[in-house]
């Protein structure tokens, strides 16, 4: 039997730890300025740092940018450097999963709708071959230096491979 | 025999038309604790999970796999995993514990041993837990706009007066497959008509429904479903790869996104492999957790017969949203469908969420009738909207509703039809007529409104997507149409995903769109005088029934 004392060492152990635990994952964007959880809602409190992905601030976006045609569906885009703002806001919150995703997410922002959605179909059980999915973290890699969302895929054909369901030719 | 009038009254009973089955763990049929459910364990070697639950890495399928690698914190689980269950139990609930104890605990246990902690706990221990557990302090609501007709007029006019009502997000289905992208386009307008900043959603297909988002037609999605066997994932045509992907996608688009489970969906798809369902559940939420999805849609959803079937059914729902909870992820909490004939019984299951309170407590609440609603039905609908009005005014809770006058809803649902009825005559689509307005503007449901030409309808639909139109040309039909209010509550809803703020566990955003999120309103509950108190401003709007007499009435 554990006593009260040894539990709650325990986990105060496990809060410290938790809070250095999201050492590894660091995305290929460096935003100049790093945030932290006073500064959210970044549109509130950081609106400067904010950049569309056309590189629109914030105040450019109005109702009436809209009507006279100079805010176009692209500026109401978020942007990678955004995301990796949010990931770090994630990560000072304790979600290390959650910010892990906003990175894969500030790689996958500058694709294509849709070639994001021929990869995600392409994710599916039975439709790929091993190599064609290897093929899919090559070019992740190497056209849009999506170096984590390439680990992701490769990692999905090793595991696809060992459980079978790859396509079957 | 000769027949008991009392058994012949009893037999009449709502209750008795319901379905109850006998405990059957070789089929799945147990809510908790069945034998074949493997014993907690776990063996990290080098940083990695080598063994879990009793199965060597080598057998891992890839459920298992997915959990030991992205949803553990190994440095910290072969240590939390010796705490005794009951001990962990007791943190649940003990007040001089806060929440960020629990969910670093819960962070690093494997599924056999969080469902061996719940089982510890009663319902009221439960409810007391999510109370504290729940990842925004302030509770909320959701609920499901739409009709068998799918017509347009009258899913804009009840997604107005759902928001109206003070609905905090509006999801959507289709009757048939090809309304989709008017569906989506008829709540989107309906709801910023309501109260701007309510979030809507379009639940189809996976691949549609990121299409839809993509374009600003809806501003997050829900019905992106994980499984707790590996046989049934992939009947779901999904692994947990491609739904981890499908998550980021979402993100990188800055559209908010939780994934959905619940107990009973492997008994139901045939592939229990003999484990209860909240075994089951409790590996659907890790590999949720596991994709860095901020948030999830459990509570049993579209397969509550099943655990409703079974005993301690009710408690295994209200153990999953709490596990869910536990582990740091914004839940909604279910109750979204026709589950017992019974009102006792439909009352009984919803008080589990709606009292401790949850992120969205109905995931959601039928804010039309039932014969309309295309999720096959849901457990309130909106002929219960005064009872749960006086629910919430009876035990002093807050449910997410407001009363409201009858006058300023014939208005809002008006306006929303005729800012629809702009909108597709600005975009070209079959037009709504002045009579489809009026017909919606007064109706209960579809049984009031005229059939629209569906071919057309579709066909129209269709181009739409090929034509490309996104939020904005919506934005615009609105605003050149004198609609320049609904022009500006969808203009700041689009704009919304460019700081992605709303990307954020549990986030909502008030009528100034202002988001709030388990970041900058994080659940502080810690006993009495602590965590969301219902009172002031809110408390006098809940009081205020209108049917209540007042003392100049005497």
């Amino acid at each position: 039997m554990i006593d009260e004392k040894r539990i709650e060492e325990l986990v105060r152990e496990a809060i410290r730890s938790l809070s250095i635990s999201g050492k590894e994952v660091k995305s290929s964007y460096n935003p100049k300025q790093n945030v932290s959880l006073e500064d959210y809602p970044l549109g509130l409190k950081k609106p400067n740092l904010i950049k569309t992905a056309t590189g629109k601030s914030l105040d450019e976006l109005s109702l009436e940018g809209v009507l006279n045609g100079q805010v176009s569906k692209d500026d109401l885009k978020i942007s990678p450097e955004t995301l990796e703002l949010q990931a770090q806001i994630a990560e000072q919150a304790g979600r290390v999963q959650v910010a892990r995703n906003f990175r894969r997410a500030a790689e996958l922002n500058v694709i294509p709708d849709e070639r994001i959605l021929q990869i995600y179909n392409a994710l599916r059980p039975y439709r790929s071959t091993k190599q064609e999915l290897l093929d899919i973290a090559s070019e992740l890699e190497t056209k849009y230096n999506a170096v984590l969302n390439a680990a992701h895929v490769r990692e999905a054909a090793e595991v696809y491979e060992s459980r079978g369901v790859l396509r079957r030719e | 025999m000769k027949r008991s009038k009392r058994f012949q009254v009893l037999e009449q009973r709502p209750v008795n038309q319901d379905g109850f089955v006998e405990e059957w763990p070789e089929v799945g049929l147990i809510a908790m604790g069945s034998p074949n459910d493997p014993k907690p364990s776990i063996t990290v070697q080098n940083g990695k999970v080598v063994e879990m639950d009793g199965k060597k890495r080598a057998d891992f399928d890839f459920i298992d796999r997915f959990i030991a690698d992205y949803a553990l914190d190994v440095e910290k689980a072969e240590e939390v995993m010796k705490i005794p269950s009951v001990e962990l139990a007791k943190m649940l609930v003990d007040i001089n514990i806060p929440r960020s104890q629990v969910v670093s605990c819960f962070g690093a246990m494997t599924p056999a041993k969080i469902v061996e902690v719940v089982e510890h706990l009663n319902v009221v221990e439960m409810m007391m837990a999510v109370q504290k557990m729940r990842a925004r302090k302030t509770p909320s609501n959701q609920c499901h706009i739409t009709n068998v007709k799918d017509h347009p007029a009258l899913l804009a006019a009840d997604a107005a007066e759902g928001a109206w009502r003070g609905f905090d997000e509006e999801e959507t289905t289709v009757g048939v497959t090809r309304y989709a992208p008017f569906n989506a386009l008829a709540i989107l307008v309906g709801s910023q008509t309501g109260r701007g900043g309510v979030l809507t959603q379009c639940a189809v297909e996976e691949a549609t429904e990121l299409t839809l988002g993509m374009r600003g037609l809806t501003s997050y999605a829900e019905t992106v479903s994980v499984y707790g066997t590996e046989q049934v994932f992939i009947d779901g045509d999904d692994t947990p790869w491609s739904k981890a992907f499908l998550a980021s996608a979402y993100a990188s688009r800055g559209l908010k996104m939780r994934f959905t489970s619940g107990t009973g969906s492997e008994v139901l798809m045939g592939y229990a492999e003999g484990k209860s369902m909240l075994y089951l559940e409790a590996r659907c939420i890790l590999v949720t957790k596991g994709a860095g999805v901020q948030g999830l849609q459990n509570g049993s959803i579209s397969c509550i017969g099943v655990p409703g079937a079974v005993p301690s059914g009710i408690r295994a729902v209200l153990a999953e949203n709490l596990i869910t909870t536990a582990l740091d992820l914004e839940v909604a909490s279910g109750n979204d469908q026709t589950f017992s004939h019974s009102d006792i019984r439909r009352t009984a299951r919803m008080l589990m969420q709606l009292l401790p309170g949850t992120d969205f407590i109905f995931s959601g609440y039928s804010a039309v009738p039932n014969y309309d609603n295309m999720f096959a039905g849901s457990n309130f609908d909106c002929e219960d909207f005064d009872d749960f009005l006086v629910l919430q005014r009876d035990l002093k809770v807050d449910g997410g509703l407001r009363p409201v006058k009858e006058e300023d809803v014939i208005r809002v649902r008006n306006k929303a039809a005729k800012a629809l009825q702009a909108v597709f005559k600005e975009l070209g689509l079959p037009p709504i007529t002045d009579e489809e307005v009026e017909a919606v503007t007064y109706a209960h449901g579809s049984k009031d409104v005229p059939n629209r030409n569906v071919r057309e309808d579709l066909k129209a639909a269709e181009e739409m997507m090929q034509r490309g139109i996104t939020g904005l040309e919506v934005v615009k039909a609105l605003a050149k149409n004198g609609f320049i209010d609904v022009a500006e509550n969808l203009f700041q809803l689009l704009k919304q995903r460019v700081s992605g703020d709303y990307l954020h566990t549990s986030a909502i955003f008030d009528k100034n769109f202002k988001v709030l999120s388990a970041v900058n309103d994080l659940n502080d509950y810690q006993g009495p005088g602590t965590g969301y108190r219902l009172e002031g401003q809110r408390w006098e709007e809940i009081k205020k029934i209108p049917r209540a007499m007042k003392p100049d009435d005497f």
